[in-house]
């Protein structure tokens, strides 16, 4: 949950700075028109009209690019915060579901999940306000109701599912 | 492409351009209107930048992301006047997943003024070109007053001049146009962020603030 925040901020701060850039390559750009059209009224056959005139549509199209990648960044942007944002839901479903396999108590469901953010039993004590022993006998409980022998295979439980290829047997290993 | 969504709100924070050129366009046109004097360079200036920031954000209204593109907002006066039937009679709102109706013509009705107000301006000053504006300013300074005859000499025909006339009474007319639909813009947030309970003026800035 740590990294996404940066995840964001940096393609936030990429979109921004492609936006500013954007906008002032599109005043350049207006200038420079403004001033062909007034060109265009003098002399069109000048090879100073020409030149200005190529380079202005230069400028269009590369600003009608800009705008079109900026717009294919700010989306393929949003579809990964949805992304990650389905994959967070989908994981918080599945340990709701267990917990609930495991007839839990509420206290106990509160004290699992912030187990399996990684906090240690002082901290989880703190939280919530209650003794150390009170919170290491409620993890045992969990641990026992689960059929895990401690903290680290509790939270192995869950990674399990998400990583689809199994474990190689120590012969194939071998082999 | 990605999918196209279809949330039932509106962004939680615009994206970049749409919000550049809003602040871009409102600072501009509250300093034209009132700080600068009218055909100064700056106000010259200014007007330019406010045509760049309107061009690119109808630029931004075809090619843009989902919910700045005018097909997310399209002109519909009747589902605007059904909007504000419903805002006054306090019932419950619709959610729209970009501008609300009354928010869509509103922005309509600005692009307009703004198109109308820089092309008079433009007939006002024929088309002149900040560079050019502060060229011919210098040269007057300069005591140079050829760049002045020939502005009004050059060009003087009847037709002309009353062209530039009416180009500068409508100018006018729609600068005032602009400030009283600025009034009803901001009056309107109010009350939108009041019936919809929801905060509009964050995701025009930053966005909500993150812990």
């Amino acid at each position: 949950m740590s990294a996404s925040p940066d995840i964001q901020s940096a393609g936030r701060r990429q979109t921004a700075a492609l936006s500013v850039f954007l906008v002032v390559q599109t005043l350049g750009t207006v200038f420079f028109v403004g001033d062909v059209i007034g060109d265009l009224r003098e002399d069109p056959t000048s090879v100073h009209f020409i030149f200005e005139a190529v380079v202005t549509a230069a400028l269009v199209l590369g600003i009608l690019f800009g705008t079109f990648a900026l717009r294919r960044t700010i989306e393929l942007l949003r579809a990964q915060e949805q992304a990650l944002a389905v994959a967070r839901g989908a994981l918080s479903d599945v340990i709701d579901g267990q917990f609930q396999a495991w007839a839990l108590t509420p206290a106990e469901r509160d004290v699992g999940f912030l187990a399996l953010k990684g906090l240690d039993v002082a901290e989880i004590a703190e939280l919530r306000g209650a003794a150390q022993g009170t919170v290491r006998a409620q993890l045992t409980r969990i641990y026992s109701k689960a059929g895990v022998s401690g903290r680290a295979q509790f939270a192995a439980f869950f990674v399990e599912d998400l990583l689809g290829a199994g474990v190689p047997e120590p012969a194939e290993a071998a082999q | 492409m990605a999918t196209p969504r279809t949330p039932a709100a509106p962004p939680s924070l615009w994206d970049p351009v749409v919000r550049i050129t809003h602040w871009g366009i409102a600072i501009s046109v509250l300093a034209n209107a009132a700080l600068d004097e009218g055909g100064s360079l700056l106000h010259v200036s200014l007007g330019w930048m406010v045509m760049a920031l309107l061009v690119l954000r109808l630029v931004w209204g075809v090619l843009g992301p989902g919910e700045a593109r005018f097909s997310a907002f399209p002109p519909d006066p009747v589902a605007a006047l059904r909007h504000l039937g419903r805002l006054a009679s306090g019932r419950a709102v619709r959610h729209y997943p970009s501008h609300n109706p009354a928010g869509a013509m509103m922005a309509y009705a600005f692009w307009a003024c703004l198109a109308l107000v820089t092309v008079t301006g433009l007939v006002m000053t024929s088309g002149a070109t900040p560079m050019q504006v502060a060229a011919e300013k210098a040269a007057v300074a300069s005591g140079d007053w050829s760049a002045l005859i020939k502005e009004s000499e050059g060009e003087s025909s009847d037709e002309d001049q009353g062209l530039r006339h009416t180009a500068e009474e409508v100018h006018e007319v729609v600068a005032n146009l602009l400030l009283i639909l600025a009034a009803l813009h901001v009056a309107g947030v109010f009350v939108e962020t009041r019936a919809m309970r929801r905060n509009l003026v964050a995701p025009m800035v930053l966005g909500q603030r993150r812990k």
